[in-house]
């Protein structure tokens, strides 16, 4: 047990999670996941279920006091920080601007500008404790009347491109698209409840997402390189496409010095090296860079050649292959029928397009979105390919001759594993074009596409991307599938915070969009960085989170 | 000669006028205001979002008038969105909307903001069209000089050994797409996979300092692609003068051959290449695209392909006018440089 | 089984071209025996030079043409994926190959396990069909245009000097973003367009026909008659296409060209005319100072006579290297258009579209991307080769 007393208070679900894990039915990094959110301390995580946290490296270990870090990522220009919609974003102003947790890569949620939290056990009471001893750059105190400012600010649903506001959905009054009078309290200067209407137990994660940044009240969302922030780092440079650069505030005491350690470094430089990974191959070779953002396709290979260090990482992010089921082609719903749907995913060999369109290098996934590493996660039999079948089923829709055009957008693993699917059903007899769009334009329309290949990132809970784009009628439900069965099954999943009762009502949601055909989700995805050996601490994240504090290089 | 030039200047005025005006229908088309919309505030955007996006800051009023206000005859928009925040055609960043100027345009001598990159156009073009433009004067260098002798060299024994070696070469450099050659040869020449190292495989630390070292594959890229061309021309157009009547006549009169390609050749033979150089200019502004993408160097072409592919309105019309003059200037050099060559032409 | 040798690779490279082999052989021998009957295409064969160009051409429209029309040389469909063959070094066997498939990656396998092999011959048929169509339309158009402007100089020059400024100065990247983009197409610009650009060969053929047989009227209004209609049923074909901006005609509109040859059309004859058309006019600026001109035009000949039939050959010697130059940048703007996500079907074996795709790695996979590579030159070479013997041959009169 931790020895601080505001983690003394277990919630008691994380007490059956802690018993779970014992029994061997929770993996320790979905029991980290879950337990860090409802408020409970990575150190107290691993004291619930007889660990020693593992030793966080002693401050300056290994690495340099100072010391510059050349880091390859595409330069992007800055906006509000609550409508950023690239991680990169985050990254270029995460040094100045930061976050109340952090997501980690073992699944648990590090507190940062909050000390620490409690969820009452429905998860309808949060109880934030604001970090004391917080400075922002100008000079003044953290309190909690800011992180009261910057709530209410992530709930204005009418602010233009403001994505926190789905995240923050249970705060928000529809009439007003404001906050709900009364849900936020500030009880005092270091102290905030939230009182939410209905239960939600996203609300920690969606506090650790890269447009959650916490801005200073004088915030001027068209001048984010200038804010006033909390962070060690400044943002001195930036060119759009070309450059980024930040430095280490000269007067400013950082919070997390006394805390986590760092930061190390003096300055880091982001240049972009575009969107060919070729060229980042030659910024290597020409000792141009130290790091890239992230590794791909088969530039994996390339770099384990060369002389560098690769971190890797198994996530939830992966692609969905799917026809929209209220596309007209040629004035008719070739996709409302179901036999059409289920031939086309009986047609596709997951494990072959994992092999062509990403090179092996993740897990093959089963067509229904939720996977292992989600806590609701249910394995159900595996799916046969038969193409055969598949072909007769298409014959028996009497759709036989039609010809399906696969849109994807033009790179690299998204493009492939498109193509390779094609193929696949080629190979099973049906008529296929591909048509690729450029990523300016592939997004005008990327819902209504009657058949079309999309990424998904990961998110901590299965539920949430279903929630997200499998619900009748969602914004971002590109399968056209509306389907009042499903919609009851979520509603009862997205009220229950036991993942076992959950995953029962999972395995059957689970089941009905396999059944439906609704898409072709063929694999989960690892994430690669490669660094040079003088880089320490800066492993690939899960969600392209670039933590400046950690890094450092080799004395 | 006075008349002429400022003639020219017309037409270049009409010109520009004309294509800002197409680029402007065309990037004013709704598909690509709602490309605009959604690069800029969001990419998953519903249309409802963008409509109320695009109306804040006036993408969906009349085209004349939107024109109008670039050109700077029409007074800039000053429009409450929906959302209540003012937003004004001619704030500049850090200006209060009280004391915001009325009109705002390129007669006033703003070239407006790139929603890409929130600069001023100004200052964008500037900068890449420099880094281009060093980029272009190196090609220049290397490759005309060594167009013009592969192609004499080639043309003046028409189907000799000579010729059918240097014509062979001439031909494969130029079959050769820049997309191959630049990556053959930073494979050959800057990577470890031979071990040579001995150039840069990318051009980007080229932008601050350009040196031997990190601005020679890119420069070599672009002069082998290009020299190819000119030197075919160069030869064709050679040969054909070496075939007329008062070669053969000063051939008979005993000139010495090399006096002949000097004296008598040479002059005649390089109008066409001529034209060919000059119309090399244009090119090289689209033509540098490939090779800044893949040395990472930032000049107007990438400049340019950002902007068309992020839809940047106001970045687009520059570099338009841009290219207006580039292509006038050098059509006006190339007729200037026919009358200088061939005197049965005349300037009017 | 084992991989194959180098040569046991080329010796069956060799084998399945076998086709090709045969039908040269035959076009060789037959031509050669009577190359005093055949005119111009006789000479060629007098002409080492002229005979190693028409023989590299004629190998690489031979296989372009058994390859697309009969299936044959391929040894895998150009589309097809086999698993575990991904990267795979040339001569490498299939997995488990089923009976009657070829058991071998002659040239390796690309990125997504398909044969290099097929898709370079495969990729054969459309560089041969496409880019040197496409060229002419650029040249008919900028020939169009450039020949008045040239000759006539004064207003008329001006003017259309104007627009093929406009269309120099135009930013092609953002045409290929305009091209591409859906909500555009719907729009019908890429029609409208296309509706002006095909345009050019039925004035040419009309302006052509006109100035050579105006004195002979019933010659004349047989070949006008004739021409025309064949010209004006392809073009209606060509840019009227049920269901979008331009279908008023869709009676006796019989095929419908893929969407993606359009734009590759459109992009072609946009980029190119302008250019042409400059070199023309700069040509017949230069050549209608010359004392045969004057001749003709003492003679009374009409101008479009004197343009068509004094000028354009006389020009002809850098308008035939430009013509074959042009083809080969042709097929490398394919491969450019697939730079931009634009042009034929992303998975099209066209040689542009390959070597763009295969660069990417080839650092350490040369094998997909050096074979296109290295035919695309060869064509290219074999062009150019043919263009100089054609044109010492038919400057020896």
């Amino acid at each position: 047990m931790s020895d601080k007393s505001k983690w003394r208070v277990h919630h008691p679900a994380a007490e059956m999670y802690a018993r779970e894990h014992k029994q061997g039915q929770l993996s320790r990094r979905e029991f980290l996941a879950r337990a860090t959110s409802l408020g409970i301390g990575a150190t107290a995580a691993y004291g619930l279920i007889g660990l020693h946290a593992p030793a966080v490296r002693a401050d300056g270990h290994g690495k340099m006091k100072g010391g510059t870090i050349r880091v390859q990522m595409s330069v992007r220009e800055l906006k509000d920080t609550r409508t950023y919609d690239w991680s990169e974003l985050g990254n270029e102003t995460r040094g100045n601007l930061e976050y109340l947790v952090e997501y980690n890569n073992d699944g648990s949620f590090r507190p940062m500008l909050l000390d620490s939290w409690q969820i009452n056990d429905d998860a309808t009471v949060y109880t934030l404790n604001v970090r004391k001893g917080v400075k922002w750059d100008n000079g003044d105190p953290l309190t909690a009347q800011h992180i009261a400012f910057n709530i209410e600010r992530w709930c204005e649903k009418d602010a233009e491109g403001n994505s926190m506001a789905g995240r923050m959905g249970t705060l928000i009054d529809e009439s007003t698209q404001r906050v709900k009078a009364g849900v936020i309290k500030v009880m005092d200067d270091y102290t905030l409840m939230l009182e939410l209407p209905d239960p939600d137990i996203s609300l920690i994660a969606g506090f650790s997402d890269y447009p959650a940044a916490i801005v200073h009240p004088s915030y001027n969302p068209s001048d984010t390189m200038n804010a006033i922030g909390t962070g060690p780092y400044k943002l001195v440079q930036l060119d759009v496409g070309v450059k980024a650069v930040l430095e280490r505030k000269p007067n400013h005491d950082w919070w997390g010095t006394a805390v986590y350690g760092g930061p190390h470094l003096d300055r880091i430089e982001y240049i972009d090296y575009g969107t060919e990974p070729s060229g980042w191959l030659a910024a290597f070779e020409s000792e141009e860079i130290d790091m890239v953002h992230e590794s791909v396709g088969e530039f994996i290979d390339v770099f384990d050649g060369l002389d560098l260090k690769k971190s890797e990482i198994v996530t939830m992010g992966t692609i969905v292959i799917r026809p929209n089921q209220l596309a007209e082609v040629e004035g008719r719903r070739p996709y409302a029928d179901k036999r059409v749907r289920q031939a086309l995913q009986m047609a596709v060999d997951n494990s072959v397009l994992l092999e062509l369109g990403y090179g092996n290098r993740g897990s093959v996934a089963e067509n229904h979105h939720i996977g292992p590493i989600h806590p609701e996660y249910a394995p159900l039999p595996k799916q046969v390919v038969d193409k055969k079948k598949a072909m007769e089923l298409m014959q028996e829709a009497g759709m036989a001759g039609f010809e399906h055009e696969i849109m994807s957008i033009d790179d690299d693993w998204r493009r492939n594993t498109t193509d390779a699917a094609a193929a696949q059903l080629r190979e099973a007899g049906f008529k296929v074009k591909r048509t690729v769009l450029p990523g300016s334009t592939f997004w005008n329309d990327w819902t209504k596409y009657p058949f079309s290949s999309t990424n998904w990132n990961g998110r901590p809970l299965g539920v949430q991307i279903w929630a997200l784009a499998y619900r009748s009628g969602e914004a971002w439900n590109e399968f056209g599938w509306s389907n009042a069965e499903f919609d009851s099954l979520l509603k009862d999943a997205l009220s229950i915070a036991d993942a076992d009762k959950r995953r029962e009502i999972a395995a059957k949601g689970e089941a009905l969009i396999q059944d439906e055909g609704v898409t072709i989700q063929p694999y989960w995805r690892s994430l690669y960085r490669h660094t040079t050996d003088k880089v320490v601490d800066a492993p690939m994240h899960v969600s392209f989170e670039h933590h400046h504090y950690k890094w450092g290089v080799t004395s | 000669m006075i008349s002429f030039i400022l003639r020219r200047l017309g037409v270049m005025a009409l010109t520009a006028a004309c294509l800002t005006f197409v680029v402007f229908f065309l990037t004013n088309l709704s598909p690509l205001l709602t490309n605009l919309a959604k690069t800029q505030a969001d990419m998953r955007m519903s249309d409802a979002q963008v409509e109320r996006w695009l109306g804040n800051r006036g993408y969906d009023r009349n085209i004349f008038v939107k024109y109008g206000e670039w050109v700077g005859v029409v007074p800039g928009y000053v429009i409450e969105g929906a959302d209540g925040v003012i937003r004004a055609r001619c704030q500049m960043p850090g200006q209060a909307i009280e004391d915001i100027a009325k009109y705002c345009g390129v007669l006033q001598g703003y070239w407006g903001r790139s929603t890409r990159f929130q600069e001023g156009v100004g200052d964008i073009i500037q900068t890449r069209l420099g880094l281009t433009g060093i980029l272009m004067f190196w090609v220049m260098i290397v490759m005309v000089p060594a167009a013009l002798i592969l192609g004499v060299l080639a043309g003046m024994r028409e189907s000799s050994k000579l010729d059918r070696s240097l014509s062979t070469f001439a031909i494969g450099t130029t079959a050769t797409p820049e997309y191959v050659s630049g990556v053959i040869l930073i494979a050959l020449f800057a990577s470890t996979a031979t071990g040579l190292k001995w150039f840069k495989g990318t051009a980007t630390s080229a932008m601050e300092n350009p040196t031997f070292e990190n601005f020679f594959l890119p420069v070599i890229t672009i002069a082998l692609y290009g020299t190819g061309y000119i030197a075919r021309m160069t030869r064709a157009s050679m040969a054909e003068v070496m075939t007329t009547q008062y070669i053969r006549t000063a051939r008979l009169k005993g000139v010495a051959f090399h006096s002949i390609v000097i004296g008598h050749a040479l002059r005649n033979a390089l109008i066409a290449p001529f034209t060919v150089i000059m119309l090399q200019f244009p090119w090289l502004l689209n033509g540098v695209v490939i090779v800044e993408k893949i040395f990472n160097y930032k000049g107007v072409g990438w400049a340019l392909v950002e902007a068309a592919s992020n839809n940047d309105i106001e970045l687009l019309l520059g570099i338009s006018v841009v290219g207006v003059v580039l292509v006038l200037l050098t059509q006006l050099i190339s007729d200037i440089g026919y009358v200088y060559l061939n005197p049965r032409i005349s300037v009017s | 089984m084992e991989p194959l040798s180098w040569i046991e690779i080329i010796g069956r490279i060799l084998v399945q071209l076998a086709p090709v082999w045969i039908s040269l052989a035959v076009i060789f021998a037959c031509s050669i025996r009577f190359k005093r009957r055949l005119g111009l295409y006789g000479r060629i064969f007098d002409s080492r030079i002229g005979m190693i160009g028409f023989g590299i051409v004629m190998f690489w429209t031979l296989t372009g043409f058994f390859s697309s029309a009969f299936d044959m040389i391929a040894t895998h469909d150009p589309l097809a994926q086999f698993s575990g063959m991904k990267n795979k070094l040339p001569g490498t066997p299939l997995n488990n190959a089923e009976a009657g498939e070829y058991a071998y990656f002659l040239l390796g396998g690309d990125n997504l396990a398909r044969d290099v092999f097929s898709r370079v011959i495969h990729g054969s048929g459309v560089v041969v069909l496409i880019a040197p169509l496409a060229t002419v339309f650029a040249f008919l158009a900028g020939i169009t245009l450039g020949l008045p402007a040239g000759y006539y100089g004064r207003r008329l020059d001006t003017g259309i000097s104007f627009v093929a400024n406009l269309i120099l100065a135009f930013p092609v990247i953002l045409l290929f973003y305009l091209l591409v983009n859906p909500g555009i197409r719907q729009t019908g610009v890429p029609q409208y367009m296309s509706m002006f650009l095909f345009a050019f060969p039925i004035v040419f053929a009309a302006v052509l026909i006109q100035s050579r047989y105006h004195t002979d009227p019933v010659k004349r209004n047989l070949l006008m008659f004739s021409s025309l209609a064949i010209l004006g049923y392809a073009y209606i074909n060509v840019i009227n296409t049920p269901g979008t901006a331009i279908s008023f005609l869709n009676a006796i509109d019989i095929f419908d060209p893929d969407p993606g040859i359009l734009n590759v059309f459109v992009s072609v004859v946009f980029v190119n005319a302008p250019t042409v058309f400059r070199i023309v006019r700069g040509l017949v600026m230069d050549i209608k100072t010359r004392d045969y001109v004057a001749a003709a035009q003492t003679r009374g000949e009409g101008s479009w006579y004197i343009m068509l039939w004094e000028i354009l050959p006389n020009a002809r010697g850098p308008l035939i290297v430009d013509f074959c130059l042009r083809i080969g940048y042709t097929t490398i703007l394919l491969g450019t258009l697939g730079f931009f996500g634009l042009g034929l079907s992303p998975e099209d074996p066209n040689w542009g579209a390959t070597i763009n795709d295969g660069r990417k790695l080839i650092s350490i996979y040369p094998h997909p991307a050096l074979p296109p590579a290295i035919s695309l030159l060869s064509l290219v070479l074999g062009l150019n080769l043919l263009a100089d013997g054609l044109r010492e041959e038919s400057l020896k009169d």
